[in-house]
């Protein structure tokens, strides 16, 4: 079964985030994402007056990381949030965004060992499983439980993009949130989540495997591709070598990226993407060049489209375009 | 329609809500569905948005929610956040759509 969802970074007003929320709901996507990043609004804020204003849209953080937020405090937001949200949270966690853990000093330590254990305090949190939790990472005791009860399960989606990570979302994630946007990412994503499934034990068909993209859609390709600019500098600087290496981007390139975003020198950073970079980062244009190109992600064997930040050149109208004249392409399939 | 928006503000102000509700009124409702629109996007546009009351923006939730943005009583409300949001702009969307005789019949009523 083929989803849909949407991403949304909270840097607008809560009211305007919680109307498009609203209006995708009313479209007919399937799950709402929004992005945890401490100069921006507080996810779990945003995600609960989302949750009050619709009805079965599933919600969740997208992602959340274990370095800035420990893992009992994700497991606490996600199972209070369940209460106002019966049953429709899911929750993305990842190792995060080195350039915002670069603004605080905060060093991504042992990224997959991090993940793996946040996964598993997590659920142990949401199960209330009696007993210590001894990691190398982190370690909880036996008094950590919750005092209350969680009623229904809270799938954990791994945000991954280098092939361990996504190796261990496919070996103890419920889903994956790929962070790419190319064709040939996304397949390779997919090889290494199933290797990953493969290692765990598990049937890959149980997994929910989303593209998590940088995705904008306007009436003409120019409009739509305009806005993806800042979008793409970001995952430049994040990315790690081997996917700069594939797509031909220099590395010193997105090392001069990455400091000029930290070092907020906007114009600079976002002068520096270019047009190959925005190929290999972004899914944008018409709505019908984004129907071939989301046809072109689901033959590689995901089951779930996200459409991330920046949507489009104006939000309301990117999310009726994509609803209205893409969404049906596939749901009437 | 700037003032006529402040006007409104201070009649709600002071105690009197009818305001608002007469001006959504008098709106035909051929018409309501297009309007809403448009003073939504001077809301999801405006710069000043901090300005509405989270109040009245949780109210304007809630119609939106339950698609009645454009009853009288959700433009109602969506009146009230533009005077906030946004006037100048509301003035502009409600001349452009000719509602120009509504603010003049509103106002002999006010």
């Amino acid at each position: 079964m083929r989803s849909f969802g949407i991403e949304f970074v909270p840097m607008e007003l809560f009211w305007k985030t919680t109307y498009y929320a609203v209006q995708a709901e009313h479209l007919g996507y399937d799950s709402i994402w929004i992005t945890d990043h401490f100069n921006n609004r507080n996810v779990y804020v945003s995600l609960a007056v989302t949750a009050n204003y619709t009805e079965k849209i599933r919600l969740g953080p997208g992602v959340t990381n274990p370095y800035l937020i420990h893992p009992v405090m994700t497991a606490q937001s996600v199972a209070s949030l369940n209460e106002i949200a019966s049953g429709r949270v899911i929750c993305g966690i990842g190792a995060g965004d080195r350039t915002t853990l670069d603004m605080v000093g905060t060093e991504m330590e042992a990224p997959l060992r991090t993940v793996r254990e946040s996964v598993e305090i997590i659920r142990r949190q949401i199960a209330r499983e009696k007993g210590e939790y001894n990691g190398k990472m982190f370690r909880t005791s036996a008094g950590a439980r919750f005092n209350f009860k969680v009623n229904d399960a809270i799938p954990i989606y791994i945000g991954a993009q280098g092939p361990k990570m996504l190796r261990l979302a496919g070996e103890i994630g419920d889903g994956t949130l790929i962070n790419a946007s190319h064709p040939d990412d996304i397949e390779r994503a997919v090889k290494q989540i199933r290797r990953g499934a493969e290692r765990g034990g598990r049937s890959f068909e149980e997994l929910d495997i989303a593209a998590y993209t940088s995705f904008s859609v306007a009436s003409s390709e120019k409009k739509a591709r305009k806005p993806v600019v800042p979008v793409v500098a970001y995952i430049v600087a994040g990315s790690p070598p081997t996917v700069l290496e594939r797509h031909d981007i220099p590395q010193e390139k997105a090392d001069g990226i990455r400091k000029d975003l930290a070092d907020r020198n906007w114009g600079e950073a976002f002068g520096a993407v270019d047009e190959a970079m925005i190929d290999a980062f972004a899914i944008c244009g018409t709505p019908e060049q984004c129907i071939e190109k989301i046809e072109g992600l689901f033959k590689t064997g995901i089951t779930h489209f996200v459409t991330g930040s920046p949507l489009g050149p104006n939000v309301r109208s990117a999310i009726n375009l994509f609803g209205l004249e893409v969404l049906p392409h596939f749901k009437s399939e | 329609m700037t003032n006529i928006l402040i006007e409104l503000r201070k009649i709600r102000i002071s105690g009197v809500e009818m305001g608002y509700r007469e001006f959504a009124k008098s709106i035909p409702a051929t018409m309501r569905e297009l309007l809403a629109e448009r003073l939504m996007d001077v809301m999801l546009e405006a710069k000043d948005g901090s300005r509405v009351p989270s109040s009245l923006a949780k109210t304007i939730l809630f119609y939106w929610q339950r698609e009645q943005l454009s009853s009288e009583a959700g433009l109602t409300n969506l009146l009230e956040a533009v005077s906030y949001a946004d006037p100048d702009r509301a003035f502009t969307v409600m001349e452009s759509l000719g509602i120009e005789e509504l603010r003049l019949a509103f106002r002999s009523t006010s």
